[in-house]
């Protein structure tokens, strides 16, 4: 069943890029202006959603019930994966879209929300090019232009896949304990490579003819942890001067994992140069005299934009499970309504618990989209904007919610769909139901591209600090001055009294936060970090939310209670009341336990966890 | 190779009709090609691939939405479009809309004209016959395969039970049936490439048509829905005894045995 209803909430995307978002304003920008108008809109996100629907939904189940099998060495993905990989390519929805040099580039904000149609079509299968766009990234920002040609046509058009080589046994969380080497050849920029990769997602399948692995490994002589480490194109198969394939370049697949979900997902254990015959170019200038190399910097380009791309498929999954949820409570019929215990039997949409868990399903859900789809519009600006103080501010902004969006999203995920199942009953927890699947597949979500831990860390120990503090500032602004100028709005007292009083919670918080670092209390801001991003992103969230439901209700206004789009303004409304009467006044809890600060979880010795 | 396809915008498949003062409510659904057009557009850009040069133009009737239909299949390859736009059209029946069609058509040069079998929303067939009558073009309905050679073309057609070989001379009219294709969808490059291929706007005036000459000859009394479908039955007791008592109500009240 999961493989063949698609399910997308359109509506709401359209919302965001036709009504909240000034989409008009970025597509009159120099890259955009001479291609694309608002009025595209429509037709862009129109066509993905059929071609998600017709060509990639259909796959899905292939995804989780055959998989991807390793037979004699060699990946093999499900059949059925071969029509749709060719038509994600055609429709121009593929890898390439990381291409931001080409001619009519659609800017991000578009090609991300394309993206959340993909992933709530098949996450799986979105992994077959995911990172490949993360790699053409970095190549085009940071290789020279002999490689771009080399190797970037032929990732753009989905013909060579793309992978990202971080992880090792040793290597995880801590990317600086790599241990994977690089040896200076005669031939200038090439090295040879040597070490073991494993966790790497689609590291190796057969629907493409040539992987261009990105290998972090360290220079003999560079420095210890991640400041040593350098950045390689490692192709599985060396490409001629002639662009050709040449000869397999000691790239070999070793093992592909067998995972709780993503089924249809290689996982690959990467082994390379075990014969001594593996080489890779250097991007960039080897390791300064110092032993600093920078491949880190060049990567976290890529990781940058990978986690917000984990956002978003956090953000898919959890709307599809909510969709999922909704229909199915429509049709169920059980039990009587509690204030009419002797009526009709009703569909179980008409419980009051129901509603609870399909409003925390769409309320998060929104506030989420609008949280992703807004720090996508900041990046754009980031990059396109002609003006240097909107761009730098964008910037920041960008930086600040990364983590927020990889991390909120993905946490909230598991728990959402964890609502969708229990909306479900018994069913949710059979395979005959689309649910426990996205379930599964979601779980790595918190897990990958950085734990949501590794986050936290990145929001409080980094994006606070960042430019002496600017960027927060900015950030607190943005939310503080908000509050300020719509406080006094007619219809959202409450909502506005909560929302200032989760302000001035997060006030509290940032003040105990810097006075942990200079205290003696450090062990605390680690103790308290996932909570505290926690914090943040339910704030922001609120924030996002709140201002969608005031242009929400001028729409409303303006076109009239009978009017057929009413119910969804409506709809939106609703979200951003339950989503700040219900779960932003978490931030105060948030508040109070670090205001208690209990260090027992420290403290506890550790024989005592028995 | 030249090709004119017909195309209508319809409700999406999954749209729910309701009625409004006695007529369908269009606001807030959602509009599609009709979707046996598609498989005529997809036929018409084959016959193009394969004969490595001509045009493909697409021709409507309705108003400034039904640009947004013609800009799908500008998107999908199609190289111009033809919107018949006029108030006058409105209340058009099949025989107006076809008379309509066929004076956009003559201006525009064609071996072979392609339309889906019938429009999803109200279902005639007819529009694509007419259109051949007024072109005086012999006509082959629920085409599923489709083989052009030179100034002639087989094309296999449905007919109940089977299929039936028919050759005939172009030019000529073909309608398309499901199977004929699988059709392709828009690319973003062919997307934002529509925005810069010609939708030409006529009313029936540049037709050469007066006020009155397409009034509708046939009249539309009344539209309604399907009476909903009455709830199930479930026969209870001993197996044998609930067969019984089915094969007595099967017999008695739905006298279906
Ligand atoms: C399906 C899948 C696909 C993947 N794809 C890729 C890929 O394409 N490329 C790639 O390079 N990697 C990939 N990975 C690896 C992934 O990024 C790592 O699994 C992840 O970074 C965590 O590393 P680890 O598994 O070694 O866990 P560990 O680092 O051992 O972490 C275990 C736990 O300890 C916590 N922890 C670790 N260090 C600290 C600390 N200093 N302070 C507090 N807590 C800490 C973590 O948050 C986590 O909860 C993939 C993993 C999976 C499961």
């Amino acid at each position: 069943m999961s493989g063949t209803t698609y399910v997308y909430n359109l509506r709401d995307l359209k919302f965001i890029l036709k009504e909240w978002l000034d989409m008009g304003k970025l597509l009159s920008l120099p890259p955009y202006a001479e291609y694309y108008d608002a009025d595209d809109i429509d037709f862009i996100v129109d066509n993905t959603f059929k071609v998600c629907r017709d060509k990639v939904a259909v796959v899905n189940d292939d995804a989780d019930k055959i998989g991807v099998k390793f037979e004699d060495g060699k990946v093999v993905s499900p059949e059925s994966f071969r029509d749709a990989f060719k038509a994600v390519n055609e429709a121009g929805l593929g890898a390439g879209n990381a291409d931001r040099e080409v001619e009519a580039h659609l800017p991000y904000t578009i090609v991300q929300s394309n993206y959340e149609m993909l992933c709530a079509a098949s996450l799986a299968f979105t992994g077959y090019w995911g990172l490949t766009t993360g790699a053409i990234s970095v190549i085009q920002n940071y290789a020279s232009e002999e490689l771009k040609e080399k190797f970037l046509p032929n990732m753009c058009a989905g013909e060579w896949g793309g992978t990202m080589n971080l992880t090792e046994s040793g290597a995880g969380s801590d990317v600086g304990a790599n241990v994977t080497k690089a040896f200076p050849t005669d031939e200038p920029g090439i090295y040879k490579i040597k070490g073991n990769k494993i966790f790497i997602t689609g590291g190796d399948h057969d629907l493409c003819s040539n992987f261009i692995h990105l290998v972090l490994a360290r220079i003999e002589g560079a420095l210890p942890g991640t400041a040593g480490l350098s950045l390689f194109i490692v192709p599985k198969i060396w490409v001629d001067d002639d662009g050709g394939l040449g000869e397999p370049n000691d790239v070999v697949t070793t093992g592909i994992e067998e995972k709780m979900g993503l089924h249809g997902q290689p996982t690959c254990s990467l082994s390379y140069g075990e014969n001594d015959g593996c080489r890779g170019y250097l991007i960039g200038a080897p390791p300064d005299e110092n032993g600093k190399a920078s491949g880190i910097r060049q990567m976290f380009l890529m990781m940058n934009e990978e986690r917000l791309m984990i956002g978003i498929q956090g953000l898919a999954v959890t709307g599809a499970a909510y969709l999922h949820s909704l229909a199915y409570a429509k049709e169920r019929v059980q039990g009587r309504k509690f204030t009419d215990p002797k009526g009709e039997r009703v569909r179980i949409i008409e419980h009051e618990d129901i509603r609870r868990m399909l409003m925390m399903q769409k309320s998060c859900s929104e506030a989420i989209r609008a949280l992703v789809l807004k720090s996508c519009y900041y990046y754009d600006l980031s990059h396109d904007s002609e003006d240097p103080e909107e761009k730098a501010f964008a910037e920041g902004m960008f930086q600040i919610s990364n983590p927020l969006c990889k991390a909120y999203s993905t946490d909230m995920a598991w728990l959402l769909i964890s609502d969708a199942i229990q909306v479900f009953g018994g069913y949710g927890f059979t395979a005959e139901y689309p649910v426990e699947q996205l379930a599964r597949d979601c779980k790595v979500l918190s897990i990958w591209e950085g734990t949501n831990y590794i986050q936290a860390q990145d929001l409080v120990g980094r994006k606070f600090t960042m430019q002496k503090g600017k960027v927060l500032t900015d950030w607190m602004e943005d939310i503080g001055g908000f509050i300020k100028s719509h406080k006094d709005k007619e219809g959202y007292g409450r909502e506005f009294e909560v929302l200032s009083g989760a302000f001035g919670d997060m006030n509290y918080i940032l003040e105990e936060v810097s006075a942990y670092g200079e205290g003696d209390r450090k062990e605390m801001t680690p103790l308290f970090a996932t909570r505290i991003l926690h914090a943040a992103a339910m704030l922001y969230c609120g924030r996002l939310i709140i201002d969608q439901a005031l242009l929400a209700g001028e729409k409303l206004i303006e076109l009239g209670e009978d009017h057929f789009d009413a119910a969804y303004y409506k709809g939106k409304i609703a979200s951003a009341r339950f989503y700040i009467l219900n779960i932003v006044p978490q931030v105060g809890a948030i508040r109070r336990v670090i205001g208690l600060g209990d260090a027992s979880a420290i403290d506890i010795a550790e024989e005592s966890f028995a | 190779m030249n090709i004119v396809v017909s195309m209508k915008q319809t409700f999406d498949t999954e749209a729910t009709i309701t009625l409004s003062n006695g007529k369908i409510n269009s606001a807030g659904v959602e509009l599609v090609v009709n979707p046996y057009d598609e498989f005529a557009l997809e036929e018409a850009l084959k016959l193009k691939e394969a004969a490595g040069e001509g045009e493909v133009v697409l021709v409507s009737v309705g108003g400034e939405g039904v640009a947004k239909a013609l800009r799908t299949g500008l998107a999908t390859g199609a190289d111009r479009a033809v919107l018949i736009d006029d108030p006058a059209l409105a209340d058009a029946d099949e025989w107006a809309v076809a008379v309509a069609l066929a004076k956009a058509i003559e201006q525009i040069e064609y071996d072979v004209i392609l339309a889906g079998r019938m429009a999803i929303d109200d279902g005639s067939s007819q529009v694509a016959v007419r259109l051949a009558d007024a072109l005086g073009l012999p006509s082959v309905t629920s085409v599923l395969k489709l083989d052009v050679d030179g100034k002639k073309a087989t094309a296999t057609k449905e007919i109940d039970g089977g299929t039936e070989d028919i050759e005939v001379a172009l030019p000529a009219v073909f309608t398309a049936q499901k199977g004929l294709n699988e059709p392709r969808l828009p690319s973003m490059a062919g997307i934002m490439k529509s925005k810069k291929k010609e939708i030409k706007s006529v009313t029936l005036a540049e037709l050469g048509f007066s006020a009155d000459d397409l009034l509708p000859k046939t009249n539309i009394q009344e539209f309604s829905l399907p009476s909903p479908r009455a709830g199930g039955h479930i026969v209870d007791g001993e197996p044998a005894d609930a067969a019984k008592e089915l094969a007595r109500l099967l017999r008695e009240e739905a006298k279906v045995i």
